[in-house]
């Protein structure tokens, strides 16, 4: 029953893509395909399978601050597997909604470190117009935080052929608990961060 | 280098086994500005020494801001210059050093050779002689250590290559241009008694197009399409042709990377599923059948997990993994990899894993998955009996360390593959070794990720050498001289003598002693427990001068010599 439901979505939501339809894809017609898989990332991703990922222990050597061991936060660092692997591949179904390399990231807020936010699932084009590369958590930007507390999608697409779309994800409680990150580019560069 | 004995500077004398190099440093001075030339010859033949030259370049190194010589750019014997050079722009310079590499063919007769350096400068001419007293000893071809040198993709290329990567376009990734440089890279560490590797993925799983062939389908219809670009680019390392045109001839390479990783060849979207080992098997055996049937079965082939976890592309680490719970996916991995492969396939697939903090636990907890080990020096340090089993097995194992600062002691390069000789492993791997500093002319952080350096900038299309790979080079040619000494006496004996000469020290020395927080759970460690119980130890050697060795490759050159005539 689920798989007969995914067949059809796909299908309905690729017939929408609109960079199928033209030659030369732009940054407009970008950011409507990846708005469209926002939107349907919206409903599908759930949060309360994103905030079983992080194991407790991880989460409190995060932020440790230790001077004479300053790789302690990402050797710590861990996930339960399960949780793990269903939001990934939700993800990865999401960015195959359209026929261009897209990533879908999930970004995860801290609830006791207002501002914060780390990446803390990738996927395979290893692109974010975000993520600090290597860092384990940052500073939340401008757009989202205003995804956030506003709980509506934002498209974000200053930085050069880059578009990303920002949508918010909700637990079973209706409390925004973390977003993703709907990313691609008119130019993909398939040597940057293999390494 | 070489055993150099200078009176008043008008004659060195050197010697030399066959089939290898003998090196030495030559100080070009003059006060005043002006041109100079330097010219080394030997008496010419149809079999006769070869000199090569290589002009030091003087690294502004920031940290002291000091200037220090490691790129050896290679120069036409005779070479011109200036002085003060004008590329590099020492102030005030008035000595030029260079780099010279004396070639001993393996049928050179044994004997006293003379040859002579030339320096002339304001019309004024220095002649130093030079006696090569050559061996009836021959190294081998074979090395004693696999001294390997690691990078990440080619992405970095084409920054250090700009008129190149210019020159060919948006092309440039698929290149002849591109395989062409990639094979530089592989005949400059081949002929320095070195390997190269280039992982070919990143942590979230994104491969490189020049490091894989391409995939068609799903699933059940998931199959190489095309081997068009990974056949141009290791076509010739795989059957050896890249190294045609070397001294040491053409040999294919002895390891390699595969593309392997949670994403490819199977999408990571069925992993748990059906259709995940579908599209591993199927694949993984297209390549088997591939690679035998152009006959590449010289090269182990490596199924290597590199990912991270604190990467967030996957869920597990597939490098130095610190929970037990991670070992379960490359237990899976190594199960479909031998699913995949036909019995008795001539084609060497090998499983390797980079480990540290559970070295312990996986040697047993993946015996038999993992049969190529590369070790934390660290924690192998207090693991000698565990690494006798290993071996006992047939398991490869290297270590792993980073390249010495080029403000470091000349000899510090041959640290740690001295260690590993020591130990009795097959291997040692600099972590990274294509990656200069930014600036590395004028404005160097130290070059611990760069033992070779893009030669483009002097009009050279690969890169250049530098003074630590030639230690390094010369190093890997007494160990295989070693290595013959070995086939005839005792391995222990030989090292424990070397161990005395070096610095009194004996072999069970340069192991530690099994520090408490090794009976804890890794995940209880931390990184300062681990450096600060071993560093002491890894440092017995520490505070060597920095021709140290000189005595020792003597006394290896007597034994090598008496082994000969014996």
């Amino acid at each position: 029953m689920t798989k007969t439901f995914w067949l059809v979505f796909l299908a309905s939501a690729c017939m929408g893509a609109s960079a199928l339809q033209a030659a030369q894809p732009t940054k407009e017609s970008l950011s409507r395909d990846l708005e469209e898989v926002a939107r349907v990332a919206r409903l599908m991703v759930d949060g309360d399978v994103c905030e079983r990922i992080m194991t407790p222990r991880a989460l409190e050597k995060m932020f440790a601050n230790d001077p004479r061991d300053r790789w302690a936060g990402s050797d710590n660092f861990d996930v339960n597997h399960a949780p793990y692997v269903q939001i990934k591949k939700t993800l990865m179904r999401l960015a195959r909604l359209l026929p261009y390399p897209v990533d879908c990231n999930l970004w995860m807020p801290f609830k006791d470190r207002p501002g914060k936010i780390q990446i803390l699932v990738r996927n395979k084009h290893e692109m974010s117009q975000f993520w600090t590369w290597g860092v384990l958590f940052q500073e939340q930007t401008a757009e989202m935080a205003e995804v956030l507390a506003s709980e509506r999608p934002k498209t974000v697409a200053q930085k050069g052929d880059w578009v990303s779309v920002l949508t918010p994800v909700s637990n079973s409680l209706g409390d925004i608990v973390g977003l993703v990150e709907v990313v691609s580019r008119l130019e993909v560069n398939w040597q940057k961060y293999v390494k | 280098m070489g055993s150099p004995r200078a009176t008043e500077l008008r004659r060195l004398t050197l010697t030399a086994a066959r089939n290898g190099y003998v090196s030495f440093y030559l100080a070009v001075k003059e006060p005043r500005p002006g041109p100079y030339s330097l010219a080394v010859s030997f008496n010419s033949g149809a079999t006769s020494i070869q000199s090569e030259l290589f002009k030091a370049w003087y690294h502004q190194f920031r940290p002291r801001r000091t200037y220090v010589p490691d790129a050896l750019i290679p120069v036409l014997n005779p070479a011109k210059g200036q002085l003060p050079d004008p590329d590099n722009r020492v102030p005030d310079q008035s000595c030029q050093t260079f780099w010279v590499d004396l070639w001993v063919p393996p049928d050179l007769p044994p004997g006293l050779h003379r040859g002579r350096a030339v320096a002339e400068a304001r019309g004024k001419k220095v002649v130093l002689e030079i006696q090569v007293t050559v061996l009836q000893a021959t190294i081998p071809d074979e090395d004693a250590l696999t001294i390997d040198h690691n990078s990440y993709g080619t992405g970095w290329m084409g920054p250090l290559y700009p008129k190149l990567s210019r020159s060919e376009g948006e092309g440039f990734y698929s290149s002849d241009a591109l395989f062409k440089l990639i094979h530089a890279y592989h005949r400059l560490f081949y002929e320095h008694r070195g390997t190269f590797h280039q992982l070919g993925y990143g942590h979230g799983g994104k491969v490189g197009p020049e490091f894989a062939p391409v995939l068609t389908g799903e699933g059940r219809k998931r199959h190489i399409a095309s081997w068009d670009l990974f056949d141009r680019h290791y076509a010739p390392l795989l059957d050896g042709s890249a190294f045609r045109d070397t001294r040491r001839g053409p040999r294919p390479i002895p390891f390699v990377y595969l593309p392997i990783n949670p994403e490819w060849p199977a999408s990571f979207l069925n992993w748990g599923e059906p259709g995940y080992e579908t599209e591993f098997v199927t694949v993984l055996g297209e390549m088997e059948k591939h690679f035998r049937e152009t006959g590449w079965t010289a090269t182990n082939f490596e199924m290597f997990f590199n990912h991270k976890k604190r990467y967030k592309g996957f869920h597990w680490d597939g490098d130095e993994t610190r929970f037990a719970k991670d070992d379960e996916p490359m237990l899976e991995y190594s199960r479909l990899l031998k699913k995949a492969l036909p019995p008795g396939s001539p084609v060497q697939f090998v499983f390797r894993h980079d480990a540290s903090w559970r070295l312990e636990q996986q040697f047993q907890s993946l015996a038999g998955a993992v049969n190529f080990w590369v070790c934390s020096r660290a924690i192998l340090g207090w693991l000698p009996e565990e690494l006798k089993t290993v071996k006992q097995r047939g398991d490869i194992v290297w270590i792993y360390s980073g390249a010495p600062s080029i403000s470091s002691t000349a000899s510090a390069i041959i640290e740690n593959p001295l260690r590993a000789w020591m130990w009795n492993v097959d291997g040692y791997i600099h972590w990274l070794a294509v990656s200069p500093s930014e600036d590395p002319w004028f404005d160097s952080g130290g070059e611990e990720t760069c033992l070779v350096y893009p030669g483009e900038r002097f009009g050279i299309a690969g890169p250049i050498p530098s003074i630590r790979l030639k230690v390094q080079r010369n190093f890997a040619q007494d160990l295989a001289l070693l290595k013959i000494l070995e086939h005839t006496g005792s391995g222990a004996i030989l090292r424990q003598e070397l161990a005395r000469r070096i610095n009194g020290s004996k072999l069970e020395d340069w192991w530690t002693p099994r520090p408490a927080m090794a009976d804890l759970p890794s995940e209880e460690w931390t990184n300062y427990e681990i450096e600060g119980g071993v560093e002491p130890n890894l440092h017995v050697f520490q505070n060597w001068a920095p021709q140290f060795w000189e005595g020792i490759r003597r006394y290896i050159l007597d034994l090598a010599e008496g082994d000969k005539k014996q």
